[in-house]
């Protein structure tokens, strides 16, 4: 068997007298760094409690590092754990300074050590120097990075990351992701973040666990996710499409409004199925050149790209991107093309 | 367990005075019922109608100039306006009463310029009951200033400019958007008033105004008349309570209204030439007769005309019973808050909504309903250990334990109302990252809850001691015999027409009473 890091077995976990988790299972890898994305009230938060102390069992298990935390009948205490935790709102001590915050939790090492920590990871999230400073003296992202460097101090064995980047404007989120990213691949420390925001979630880790009405859709990698959506909640909760009607012809492929398409893996449907085909916006390419056009509807300029909904003779309405210099009128009929590696279907 | 013995505890004074409706008739209460009943509710009833009214005349134009405009001083008079709040009204009562004497300085200047009568009159008839309505908005019309100030700022620039772009002029912007969105804080703080007006004994009664609060002591005193007494306690406490739902209901609508976006004082006006003297005026006028005239009288008595040797015990046995009683309060509300945080549950929830109502009950009904389970306690108790030969004696009543309960029951909510907001800025998340970071729930108490509510608990204290001191009624009525504090002693003064001597105990009042005011200021204008 793999040796994992995390793992949690059959969890059920309530809230508030309403059961929110059931029958949830995940494992990660040593030093891998996990992501339960889901939408907002899918249960991701009170299983982050749940792996950290704080919330009872139903039922269920929760392993770490091959030492049992949690059952419904005892639990190891959350200070006892080696789990590390950073919080929504961040959550720094305000009467205590820079050092002193990263310092908590390093109880009983030696004076020196504490120091040559605390200056490491002051380093590490670029705030070197700034030790006596105070929380409320540092912008909203440096906070969340000396939240970070609080929790990574005592060198836990798994890392909890509650939303911690939802307090922050959209053009730091995602930038501060790939940061905390490369910070914790750096110290090898095994992670689990829980988001609603896919883009932060593709930034951020190495497999992403979606979560639906508290149990996992699919637990994958980005790519995968994306490309490969096991549902339709999938699909839609990790990026923009549209389903079209569409019947299987043979093992690998599917006649639809825009003709016969063909892939190189079987599609698990009996010929003559009815199903539903996924689309994205990267499927659908504008190209001047096709002889098979669609009329542009709408249009939203990315700067990089156009982003265009086409509606096709069928009166089915696509996202397509389209270079950027391409800037054609709406009404105007265009040229596109499918550019499909992988075809998504999903029983009708 | 600690909250619902708390609120039982806060229940017990009500539970008991109200339990008296049930238990039938009394003859005073017929005689009660046809001759001063009336008298009574009607005092009481025009008392606080006028004091509304005072309030609001003096509350909120001075809120709305300090909160619009810019002028010289207003730093300084923004938070002058507070300081009234020091004052208890019954040591303004005195105060006014010894200057307007007929022998005093006033009138002793006005008969000598031959000034009028018809101006004179009104000075002499100051004990009366628009006299009493006045000393009451002096003191009383900070709380309607507070709110309406606060709900004056918090109101975003964008929607008067909104106003503005839709052709609105400036006076129409004022009646439209402004006053009906601050009118939520402004009737909140106008209930507050009354609600104090309604708790007032040592105002009415020095002037001779036959309100409920004096109705209750005079029945019980004056005809021995337990269950009249706790009938009228009833009545007032029904009162009461309709103002604080409707205070709630005010303020749940305070909080609708407030908004985090670009602040209205940002956009304020600058005032110069006369209409600069009309605002400074203006706020100058409450705060000269609310606080700095009436101290200055004080002040002049207690250093040219009071001995003060007598003194040094009376302020010794008063900070000693307040700081005592302050103590157990904050306590009994650290118990409960903790209770609240680590336990929560909607019972507890109920429990403490309760205990919140404490300091909503006058003192004289606190007294009351204090007085008359101890002393059915002390009856029971002597009959039961008089075979063993052990004298009768007040085991609770007319002790100091009584005394502290009634303070325990009045004020509580003050300290747990300080308290919690002090431990809802500690964060759940807080707890949780300490816990995470290797501290125990004792060491999150110790290295974070400690350090991060220091502040608060000191504060409640502080307003604790505060109120203690200026309370009245309840004291006068369960102090043990012969125990003397500041407010019952200028009392007592005042009562046997020694004004000038009531000036030492009524500075120290108002002295210590100015901490927590400044303190509020800072907090206030902090956030």
């Amino acid at each position: 068997m793999e040796t994992a890091a995390l793992m949690i077995r059959k969890l059920r976990l309530c809230y508030q007298d309403t059961r929110i988790v059931d029958d949830f299972s995940l494992s990660l890898k040593p030093q891998e760094l996990g992501c339960l994305l889901g939408p907002s009230g899918c249960g991701k938060s009170t299983l982050l409690r749940a792996i950290a102390g704080f919330q009872e069992l139903l039922d269920g298990e929760i392993w770490l590092d091959n030492q049992l935390l949690s059952t419904p009948h005892q639990r190891v205490l959350p200070e006892h754990r080696g789990v590390g935790m950073v919080f929504q709102d961040i959550a720094l001590f305000p009467h205590l300074t820079l050092a002193e915050n990263i310092a908590f939790g390093l109880t009983g090492w030696p004076e020196s050590q504490r120091t040559q920590r605390v200056n490491e990871l002051l380093e590490l999230i670029g705030l070197s120097g700034l030790n006596q400073r105070y929380p409320h003296e540092l912008s909203g992202g440096q906070q969340q990075r000396v939240a970070l460097a609080r929790a990574m101090a005592p060198k836990p064995k798994l890392l909890l990351l509650d939303e911690p980047f939802s307090g922050l404007d959209t053009e730091l989120r995602g930038r501060l992701a790939s940061e905390v990213r490369t910070i914790l691949k750096s110290d090898g420390i095994c992670s689990l973040l829980v988001t609603h925001d896919q883009r932060e979630a593709f930034d951020f880790a190495d497999r992403i666990a979606v979560m639906h009405q508290g149990h996992i859709c699919q637990f994958d990698t980005p790519f995968n996710l994306y490309h490969e959506p096991s549902s339709p909640f999938v699909a839609h909760f990790v990026g923009p499409g549209e389903m079209i009607e569409a019947r299987v012809e043979g093992a690998r492929s599917v006649s639809s409004p825009l003709g016969l398409l063909t892939n190189d893996k079987d599609l698990g449907f009996a010929p003559g199925s009815e199903v539903q085909l996924f689309l994205r916006p990267d499927d659908l390419i504008h190209d001047d050149d096709s002889d098979y056009t669609a009329t542009l509807v709408g249009k939203h300029f990315r700067g990089a790209h156009h982003l265009y909904e086409v509606r096709l003779d069928h009166g089915v309405v696509l996202g397509c991107f389209a270079p950027s210099h391409h800037d054609h009128a709406i009404g105007e009929k265009i040229g596109v093309s499918l550019d499909i590696e992988h075809l998504v279907v999903f029983p009708k | 367990m600690t909250t619902v013995v708390a609120a039982l505890c806060v229940a017990l004074p009500v539970l008991v005075v109200v339990s008296f409706v049930i238990t039938g008739v009394s003859d005073a209460w017929n005689h009660l019922l046809e001759t001063l009943l009336g008298r009574y509710a009607l005092n009481s009833l025009l008392l606080s109608a006028l004091v509304a009214i005072g309030v609001v005349i003096l509350g909120v134009p001075a809120a709305w100039i300090i909160s619009f405009y810019r002028f010289k001083g207003r730093g300084i008079l923004s938070w002058l306006l507070l300081l009234p709040m020091a004052y208890p009204a019954y040591i303004l009562a005195y105060t006014y009463t010894g200057v307007l004497d007929y022998s005093g300085p006033v009138l002793t200047a006005m008969r000598e310029l031959n000034a009028p009568t018809w101006a004179m009159d009104p000075l002499l008839n100051i004990r009366s009951l628009p006299g009493a309505a006045i000393m009451l908005s002096l003191v009383l019309y900070p709380y309607v200033y507070l709110l309406a100030r606060a709900a004056f700022m918090d109101q975003s620039a964008n929607l008067m400019e909104a106003a503005y772009t839709l052709g609105q002029s400036r006076s129409r912007v004022f009646m439209r958007i402004v006053i009906p969105m601050a009118r939520p804080a402004i009737a909140a703080g106008t209930l507050l008033a009354v609600m104090e007006t309604l708790a007032d004994f040592g105002t009415v009664q020095f002037f001779g105004v036959q309100t409920f609060t004096t109705g209750i002591v005079r029945t019980y005193y004056g005809f021995g008349d337990t269950v009249g007494a706790a009938q009228l306690s009833t009545l007032l406490l029904g009162c009461v309570f309709f103002l604080v739902i409707f205070e709630k209901s005010s303020r749940s609508r305070v909080r609708y209204y407030s908004d985090r976006l670009r602040k209205l004082n940002q956009t304020s006006v600058t005032l110069s030439g006369w209409r600069q003297s009309v605002a400074q005026l203006l706020c100058v006028l409450p705060v000269c007769f609310g606080f700095l005239l009436p101290t200055g009288i004080l002040l002049y008595w207690a250093f040219f005309y009071a001995e003060l040797q007598s003194m040094w015990s009376l302020i010794v046995s008063s900070f000693f019973l307040a700081g005592f009683a302050s103590l157990l309060i904050v306590c009994v509300a650290l118990l409960i808050c903790y209770a609240n945080r680590l336990y929560p549950s909607t019972w507890l929830n109920y429990a403490t909504t309760f205990v919140g109502l404490g300091y909503a009950l006058p003192g004289v009904v606190v007294a009351i309903g204090v007085l008359i389970p101890f002393g059915a306690f002390d009856r029971g108790l002597s009959e039961l250990l008089r075979p063993f030969g052990v004298e009768p004696s007040l085991w609770l009543s007319g002790t100091l334990i009584a005394l502290m309960f009634a303070y325990l029951v009045r004020f509580l909510t003050v300290a747990t109302g300080n308290l919690t907001s002090g431990l809802s800025r500690v964060r759940p998340s807080i707890d949780q990252s300490g816990r995470l970071l290797g501290l125990s729930q004792m060491g999150v108490v110790q290295k974070l809850h400690v350090p991060l509510i220091r502040g608060s608990v000191l504060t409640a204290l502080l307003v604790c001691f505060v109120d203690i001191l200026k309370e009245l009624p309840a004291t006068l009525i369960l102090r043990p015999f012969d125990f003397n504090t500041l407010a019952v002693k200028a009392y007592e003064l005042a009562g046997d027409e020694r004004l000038i001597d009531a000036a030492v105990p009524s500075l120290c009042i108002v002295l210590v009473g100015l901490l927590p005011v400044i303190w509020l200021n800072r907090s206030v204008t902090r956030e």
